[in-house]
């Protein structure tokens, strides 16, 4: 379906970068960045508002990479600043600009941003979320019919600390039912994690990228024998790179893993 | 029962500094239980009130009064004469008893004492915390016993978010995630069966304006309408 999704079902080991929308108008940055790696990641993953702080919406990011990067994009939802109307929206708005690949998350809670008194909303959770993008490729939402299907690949978050453990099978049975194809972890610190993910119920034939985070001043040595280790090892799909504090870092990451 | 907080003294006395004789109304059930609003609260609101008033030169009256429940209007019935002689009332009672208050006295200004904050419980001496969001659509018989709306910040239905942290809540490291009370209260009780369903996106028409008429009294107030 996209080139994300096919890199997947074709056994790659994928390579996937974050990128935050600006806090202003200016996309020059994000775009360059982009075209500098494009050729050398699988998808680039914007962001949507991370850590509850706003940024540019990044359905219009996510189109301007598209067409002027020419990259792979992964748009991130969350379930916090939209009702089903405005995800719903949102979807359709995502699909007309060309992009092929959700990655439906509830959102960082708004006490975590620069705005915690802002009114959060979760509407729906994630899983409801994926029930929704799953309509869409009927094409239906929850009311009614809309005038054409409208298909993504859709992902969704896996947690990697839960407590008790066998708390994280339950969304991940409902995600997956609900028609996630591949699951992004939380930022892991070593392969233990991921092998213990593997072993959930239906873990088996499921894509799992595991999150990696790189610290603005943390060295990054460690984290690419981590991304091999998790390579060589055949339990995740794929590494996905985060460096929020210093996105730049993220090229020095990908050079040392492409 | 329903928790509520007192104003900040400040609030209430720049609220209350524009009337000659004021009375401060306390509510003999939830917010005296939470020891908020009832009799003992509204004779300390008044004094702190009157001293307040002497030592800046104001020329203003204080009473006290107190009823069972300012959400019920045959003991709203009771303030009548108070209410009277007053210029405004300061209620100590929750938001609904404030409202009604002001309602079944139209031409008396009725001031808000107190801030509700939830329908809790009393956790220990002291100590209420919340319990319930009236959401209209309770979820308990399938969460063991424990709310995910009123517990989790996002009200989370099918399982937990991503921020929990070794079962923390991500907007409190002290705070249990609800989902980890659920699942373990389920799994001790050889439920964990009921999470296996998907639950359904909530109908979120419980914002609008709520009414209920008991069955038994249907007949009469459509006859009214």
């Amino acid at each position: 379906m996209s080139k994300f999704s096919d890199a997947l079902a074709g056994g790659k080991f994928v390579l996937t970068v974050e990128m935050d929308p600006p806090r202003g108008t200016s996309l020059g940055e994000m775009d360059a960045l982009a075209k500098s790696l494009s050729a050398k990641v699988d998808a680039v993953v914007v962001s949507d508002n991370r850590g509850a702080v706003a940024r540019m919406s990044p359905v219009l990011a996510a189109h301007h990479l598209i067409k002027h990067a020419q990259a792979e994009v992964i748009l991130t939802l969350t379930c916090r600043d939209r009702n089903r109307l405005a995800l719903t929206s949102e979807m359709l708005a995502a699909a007309a600009g060309g992009v092929q690949n959700l990655l439906l998350v509830s959102g960082d809670f708004v006490t975590l941003g620069d705005q915690p008194g802002s009114r959060p909303v979760y509407d729906l959770d994630s899983v409801q979320a994926l029930i929704l993008a799953s309509l869409l490729a009927q094409g239906r939402d929850f009311s009614g019919e809309l005038s054409e299907p409208v298909a993504f690949f859709l992902g969704a978050s896996l947690p990697v600390a839960t407590e008790p453990p066998g708390l994280a099978g339950i969304k991940f049975s409902k995600k997956l039912k609900a028609g996630a194809g591949y699951f992004m972890t939380q930022p892991v610190s070593g392969a233990a994690e991921i092998e213990a993910l593997t072993k959930l119920p239906m873990a088996a034939d499921t894509k799992i990228i595991a999150g990696l985070e790189l610290g603005a001043e943390q060295e990054a040595g460690p984290l690419v024998e981590l991304a091999k280790e998790l390579k060589s090892g055949g339990k995740a799909a794929g590494v996905h790179l985060a460096c929020p504090e210093a996105p730049q870092r993220i090229a020095e990451l990908v050079d040392k893993l492409s | 029962m329903i928790v509520a907080e007192r104003k900040p003294f400040k609030e209430i006395a720049v609220a209350a500094s524009g009337f000659r004789k004021v009375l401060v109304a306390g509510c003999g059930t939830c917010v005296a239980v939470c020891l908020t609003g009832g009799e003992k609260e509204a004779g300390i609101l008044a004094t702190q009130l009157d001293m307040a008033a002497q030592l800046g030169d104001r020329e203003q009256v204080f009473s006290v009064g107190c009823v069972e429940r300012q959400c019920d209007r045959e003991f709203l019935e009771e303030l009548g004469p108070q209410i009277a002689e007053a210029d405004a009332v300061i209620s100590m009672a929750c938001g609904a008893g404030i409202q009604f208050l002001a309602e079944a006295y139209p031409d008396t200004p009725v001031l808000a004492g107190v801030n509700t904050t939830f329908i809790g419980v009393n956790e220990d001496v002291g100590v209420w915390t919340e319990r319930c969001r009236s959401c209209r659509n309770c979820v308990l018989s399938i969460t063991g016993g424990v709310c995910p709306i009123s517990l989790c910040p996002k009200g989370m239905l099918n399982g937990p978010c991503g921020g929990a942290d070794k079962g923390k809540c991500e907007t409190d490291r002290e705070r249990d995630c609800a989902w980890s009370v659920i699942y373990r209260r389920l799994e001790s009780t050889g439920r964990l069966i009921n999470l296996e369903e998907v639950i359904e996106a909530r109908d979120h028409r419980d914002l609008l304006p709520g009414r209920q008429v008991h069955p038994a009294y249907e007949r009469r107030y459509s006859a009214h309408e």
